[in-house]
């Protein structure tokens, strides 16, 4: 089936199997392999991106629904050679371990600071519950959030 | 120790920071090749049988199917996944590619090889099997006891023995017995990235194998071997990887997808899912431990009996080893004149188990420490008191290697512990009685630095200068995503006076790297830290030796900084790294460039103090870590950022450990369990703070003094946890997990 939709920026014209999954579509036809796959059914969140705004798990929308929609994935939270500041202070406070949820935890928590530029401690763990990581425990993943939005 | 460092004891971001934040890092489940093809396996569906038939005709006539393989169509010959070196003692070879008799739910029955993973999975549900079922053996008991069901031919009993350390003494009246039973369960890993391996075998006889591994030559060791190979032939090259924890210690793709390249001679992929990754891959093994001590009624431990049964589910892999490591642990931490330990090594029809975060660490200082609880309790003590009258002092010699512990700080970490996190006024408060009960418990732990005093340790790397002044620093290193390269350039750069940036650190390549065993065994630091301190140290000899034949100044008139180098008292005339490479090229025909391997001499303990308070709802059963503080005696933090990190992690999955975490078994042998959906992994909002201390006192041959940390972070937790629970509810719970269905059974 032939769906137009807009991936960080970029509009797409792409004729796509009806079944296939939205993180198939970004890794697979775009090469975008920052967003990962952890799980395929939605409980880790490595494979989180935005949709209109909001995080998703790429893994639980099929590609046809993001017909007419704009998706961000990793790749754009840098711009025009500039990180974002929530992938500095990521890199910053060590907060990156074996990398592999990083991405996820990124997209989640800038859904969080586009939705609210000063979330809580609490928020942010809330924001970022469905990203699990087994590497750093998470206390420097919300502390890196945490700065990131106090520099705001 | 010198005090005055500039890059270690400092916090780095690992040193692929920038690339993963932008999400650019290639992972091994990232790597796409020209003209790849993609293998999916059909794992057996019962936990016991004989297969009886297969037809793969149907799955064979699928459009874009290459190739199906089976018992039928492949090498029948066993091997261990647990190999590192050829002839390596206790790597028991009762393993197939493909099995013709199932011993678990999750066993290699068939493996598609097609055009995409689409059509792959397609075809395995066109593969025909049919089973002739065996009685399930579920848990070592059963095992023990069924005489007629051999999961392997040799028996279910893999391998059992007897350990004795000291000298029994005789008993005085005034003795106390105490004995207590822990039961640690099988849990999974949980590496965000999933199993994965990639493999190509092209037409000059090479095969290439991109591993998210461990350990590469092991690796090599195991797929050469397997296959026939020459060793020169077989290329493993480390890719980056997205978590292990020793889940990925052992090869377990690598040998299949090999095999499956080599067959189809076009490069395969295969990748697992999460299910497959939690059956299908390595568990951490479930132990049973029984430890009875006799101790004075002032609290001074006599002797220690244990007895443990450890469940290697359906192949041996590396669990005799694991078993070993276990029976090793306890004369690390406390002093005991007499120490014995009976262990028996058992098949079931259950996941198969192996290396983990640890590596049997966890299992049999849970089960002490909440011993060690039991026993201050009988004898009416405070638990730290009770402790501190036992634990090793420094330089204690270890009854199981006969080496020395090193600066064994572990009563250094339970005493500022104590007082940081006020355990007196906490754990003498009143009980709680209500709904909420708090709790708090202590636990100590004792865990290794490398592998000497058992096992072959040494490492070898390259250090060459470029012509400009920077350096490649040539390794067999698998960084897993805990630092280890960030901390190898830090020491590095230490000894050479340079910016780390001027550095550059390899990865494991079998044919373009040198030697090492792997990382595991807490020998990243230690050892390979110490080969890197030392490699460095010989090549800035050498480069003073160029430095001196320019200045024409020998070289104890020369002085070093930050990349420069010159006369003492002539600070004017300072020459740079650039010219003496360039100039030792150009006019002396010298390369500076070192080869050195570094091998271990000693094998101090590495220590952890962990202080947890939680939260019982004795209504749900559930309990919330409120408050935790992890107190290492660690040598030296070479980088402290990733050093607090690993702790943090540990705690992470220690937690999980205590109390949800459990890979569990359904009467019919298959896991229960297997999705993110029903495994609950701990997030951020069930993390407690971990606040760290760190006990920086050096003494041992770590570069600067540094000790391991990765492993022993994960080591206390659960006791710590399981300790508080029960101080909180006045029990004594130890059949881990502590579900809120066995909270609220004891809570009534």
């Amino acid at each position: 089936m032939l769906i137009e939709f807009n991936v960080n920026g970029k509009d797409y014209n792409m004729d796509i199997c009806p079944t296939m999954r939205l993180v198939d579509l970004l890794r697979g036809e775009l090469g975008l392999t920052g967003t990962k796959e952890g799980c395929g059914e939605g409980e880790c969140g490595s494979c989180t991106v935005i949709m209109n705004g909001k995080a998703v798990n790429s893994c639980l929308i099929l590609a046809a629904q993001i017909r007419g929609q704009k998706i961000l994935t990793i790749e754009a939270l840098e711009k025009q050679g500039k990180m974002d500041r929530l992938q500095e202070s990521f890199i910053n406070n060590s907060a990156i371990q074996c990398g592999y949820c990083t991405p996820g935890m990124l997209m989640s928590a800038k859904a969080l600071l586009m939705a609210n530029s000063n979330p809580s401690e609490e928020e942010i763990k809330i924001a970022i519950s469905g990203n699990l990581c087994r590497c750093t425990g998470y206390n420097k993943i919300v502390k890196a959030i945490k700065e990131a939005t106090e520099e705001n | 120790m010198d005090m005055d460092l500039k890059y270690v004891g400092q916090t780095f971001p690992i040193h692929d920071a920038p690339q993963k934040v932008r999400g650019e890092l290639v992972y091994a489940s990232d790597l796409n090749l020209p003209k790849m093809l993609y293998a999916k396996l059909l794992l057996s569906p019962i936990a016991h049988g004989e297969i009886k038939s297969i037809d793969t005709s149907r799955a064979e006539a699928l459009p874009g199917v290459i190739r199906v393989f089976t018992h039928l169509n492949t090498l029948n010959k066993t091997y261990s996944r647990y190999r590192i070196i050829p002839n390596q003692e206790f790597c028991t070879e009762d393993e197939r590619l493909f099995t013709e008799k199932v011993r678990f739910v999750g066993d290699r029955v068939a493996a598609v090889v097609a055009i995409s993973l689409e059509i792959a999975t397609e075809a395995l549900a066109l593969i025909l099997l049919d089973y002739e079922a065996l009685p399930v053996l579920r848990t070592p008991e059963e095992a023990l006891q069924d005489n007629h069901t051999k999961i392997h031919s040799e028996g279910n009993l893999i391998h059992q023995y007897e350990y004795e350390l000291g000298e029994p003494t005789p008993l005085l009246n005034d003795c106390l017995v105490v004995g207590t039973t822990t039961h640690t369960q099988k849990v999974h890993h949980a590496a965000l990235e999933t199993h994965v391996c990639v493999a190509d075998f092209d037409s000059s006889g090479k095969l290439t194998i991109w591993a998210a591994c461990q350990g590469v030559f092991g690796v090599r060791t195991i797929v050469a071997d397997l296959l026939e190979l020459s060793y020169n032939n077989v290329r493993v090259i480390k890719m980056p990887m997205g978590g292990s924890f020793g889940g990925k210690q052992e090869a377990i793709l690598e040998p299949i997808t090999a095999f499956l390249a080599l067959e189809v001679r076009r490069p395969v992929k295969l990748t697992l899912n999460r299910k497959e990754s939690i059956i299908a891959t390595m568990t951490r093994p479930a132990t049973k431990t029984r430890i009875r001590t006799n101790v004075t009624r002032d609290g001074i431990l006599k002797d220690c009996a244990v007895d443990t049964v450890l469940d290697a589910g359906a192949y041996a892999t590396s669990s005799v080893d694991n078993a070993f490591a276990m029976s090793k642990k306890i004369c690390k931490l406390y002093r005991i004149p007499y120490y014995k330990h009976q262990s028996k090594v058992v098949y079931t029809n259950t996941p198969v188990a192996g290396g983990a975060r640890g590596w049997g660490a966890p299992e049999i200082m849970t089960a002490l420490e909440v011993h060690m609880d039991a026993v201050a309790k009988m004898l009416k003590m405070d638990l730290v008191e009770f402790r501190l009258k036992n634990l090793v002092h420094p330089y204690d010699k270890d009854k199981a290697s006969q080496l020395s512990l090193g600066n064994a700080r572990v009563i250094e970490c339970l005493e500022k512990g104590a007082t940081t996190f006020g355990w007196s006024q906490r754990y003498n408060r009143n009980p709680d009685k209500g709904r909420f009960r708090r709790g708090v418990g202590v636990a100590c732990a004792a865990h290794k630095n490398g592998m000497y005093g058992g096992f072959p340790e040494h490492s070898t790397m390259t250090l060459k200068m470029n012509e400009d002044g920077s350096f490649i620093l040539n390794t067999g290193l698998h960084d897993l995503g805990c630092g280890t390269i960030t901390s190898i350039k830090q020491i590095t750069a230490e000894v050479l006076d340079i910016n780390p940036s001027y550095i550059s650190v390899l990865e494991a390549d079998t044919e373009y790297g040198p030697y090492d065993f792997g990382t595991y065994g807490s020998r990243v630091t230690y050892i390979c830290g110490a080969c890197a301190y030392e490699v460095a140290k010989r090549v800035k000899e050498k480069l003073l030796e160029c430095a001196s034949r320019i200045l024409q100044k020998p070289k104890q008139y020369l002085e070093v900084e930050n990349g420069r180098v010159w006369i003492i008292g002539n600070e004017q005339q300072k020459i740079s790294y650039r010219e003496i490479a360039t100039t030792s090229k150009l006019k002396d025909n010298t390369d500076i460039v070192i080869t050195h391997t570094y091998h271990g001499t000693s094998n101090p303990g590495a220590y952890a103090v962990h202080f947890a308070e939680v939260e019982v709802d004795t209504k749900t059963g559930m309990v919330k870590v409120t408050d935790y503080l992890a107190v290492h005696d660690i040598g030296k933090a070479i980088n402290p950022g990733m050093v607090e990190g690993q702790i943090q992690g540990g705690v992470q999955m220690g937690i999980g450990y205590a109390l949800y975490e459990e890979v569990r078994i359904g009467s019919d042998g298959s896991v229960l369990n297997s999705s993110f959906t029903n495994y609950h992994v701990l997030n951020a909002p069930d993390m407690p703070t971990v606040k760290t201390l760190l006990i920086e006192q050096g003494g041992d041959d770590g570069p600067y003094g540094a000790k391991s940390v990765g492993e022993i972070a994960f080591v206390p937790v659960a006791a710590a946890v399981i300790n508080a629970v029960n101080n909180a509810l006045g029990t004594a719970l130890s059949d881990m997990p502590l579900t809120p269905e066995k909270i609220i059974a004891t809570a009534r």
